[in-house]
Formats: C-alpha cells, structure tokens, sequence
C-alpha cells in the first residue's frame, strides 16, 4: 500500500475526522469555529482534526482574512479506489496463472 | 469492503490445497519467491521481481477448507476451497478494514462532486 493511501484511512479511521470530512463534502466549505459550533469539540480539537485531514490531502485549508477555510479535496479517495482496482487486476491476474498451472498438471 | 474472486480448478482438493500452501506451488502463480509456515502464527514473506517484498502472518488454517493469511502493511487475504463438480472452486477474498470508510465517502453525491 502507498503512504498516500496509508494516510488517508489513518486520517478516515476516527470517527469525528470522518464527521469532518462529511460535513465539509455537504456545506461545500467551512471554518473551525462554524464545524465546532454544531459539534460536541471545542475549535481547537476541531483545528486538530482538520490539520490531520490536511496533512492527509483529504482537505485544503486556505486563510481568509482572520479565518482559515476549509474545502474537502475527494482527490486522495479516488487515489484510495485507484488501489483497490489494482488488488482486483493482481488477483486476476494470480488466478489466471494458478489456473493455468493446475490445467498443466491434470492428468491427460 | 472487500475484493472477492473465483475461479474453478479442475483437479481434487488435495492438489488445489497444495497450490496453495506449498511454497514451490506458490512460486508457480502468486509470487517470485515464497516463504510460507502454514500453521497459524507462521510467517509468510513473498518476494517479487519487481523487488516488491510482503510480509504475513498466518491467521488460521483449516486443512483442504481454508487459510486466512493478515498482511503486516494492510488488510488480509481469505483463500477458502470448495467442492465443485469440474474440480475445485478457490474463493479468494482481500479486505481492509478502512475500505468501507474510503467508499462510502467516495459514493457520497455531495463529495464526489465537491
């Protein structure tokens, strides 16, 4: 598995930075203190979060005036499918082989 | 989530289970180079040309049913024999626990477009 990949469930694995994510997908763009205020998180534990997803390329934050926005970014996810599609073409791939082997050795 | 595939072998089970297990047998269709201690615990190293190297640990072992290996990088692999009247089916399951998440997420209308 990439380190990207890696990073992104670690970063989806808690469930308040899923709750993040989900939000941030529906309301288009937010800042920490709107997430916080409907949330059971102070500003700063909802800050830490974000900067988790961040770091995981999950969301962008860009400074506006005294607030920092952030915008969720599905780019890692698609990164994340990219992966499973490739474990699927490696298991076709091991079959075929094992099928072709196990086809040389039934007797004629 | 999960990758599933099948595919059906015409010989007995025995000889299926070998293909399996056996590291030489393995070398023919999984991988380049194969360790593999098939009793549970037993570690797994399989090596390919590319230089790519993996690492498991041998989760369970049911004598010509099934064998459950755990990747030490992620998820883990179901491999699990059956009876079948042109010889064997080999059903082959891949999982990781944090797919179901990725997905969800991915098939959300609203993130897909965001």
């Amino acid at each position: 598995m990439g380190d990207g990949v890696g990073a992104v469930f670690a970063a989806l694995a808690d469930p308040s930075r899923r709750y993040l994510v989900e939000r941030l997908a529906h309301l288009g763009s937010s800042t920490p203190t709107e997430l916080a205020s409907e949330l059971p998180m102070t500003r700063q534990a909802v800050a830490k979060h974000l900067a988790a997803l961040e770091h995981a390329g999950l969301v962008r934050a860009r400074r506006e005036g005294r607030q920092t926005v952030y915008r969720p970014d599905p780019a890692p996810l698609r990164d994340a499918t990219a992966w499973m599609d490739r474990v699927g073409v490696e298991w076709d791939a091991r079959l075929e082989a094992l099928a072709r082997h196990a086809a040389g050795r039934e007797p004629a | 989530m999960e990758i599933e595939r099948e595919i059906v072998l015409p010989v007995p089970r025995e000889e299926a289970w070998e293909a399996l297990t056996e590291p030489e047998r393995l070398e023919e269709w999984f991988a380049n180079d194969v360790e593999l201690d098939v009793v549970p615990g037993g570690e797994g190293v399989f090596e390919w040309d590319n230089g790519e190297v993996r690492h498991a640990i041998v989760e369970s072992v049911e004598e010509l049913e099934r064998l459950v290996l755990r990747w030490d990088d992620a998820g883990r692999v179901e491999l699990e024999l059956t009876e079948h009247p042109a010889g064997t089916l080999v059903r082959v399951r891949e999982t990781a626990p944090e797919w179901g998440i990725a997905l969800d997420l991915h098939a959300s209308a609203a993130w897909a477009t965001a």
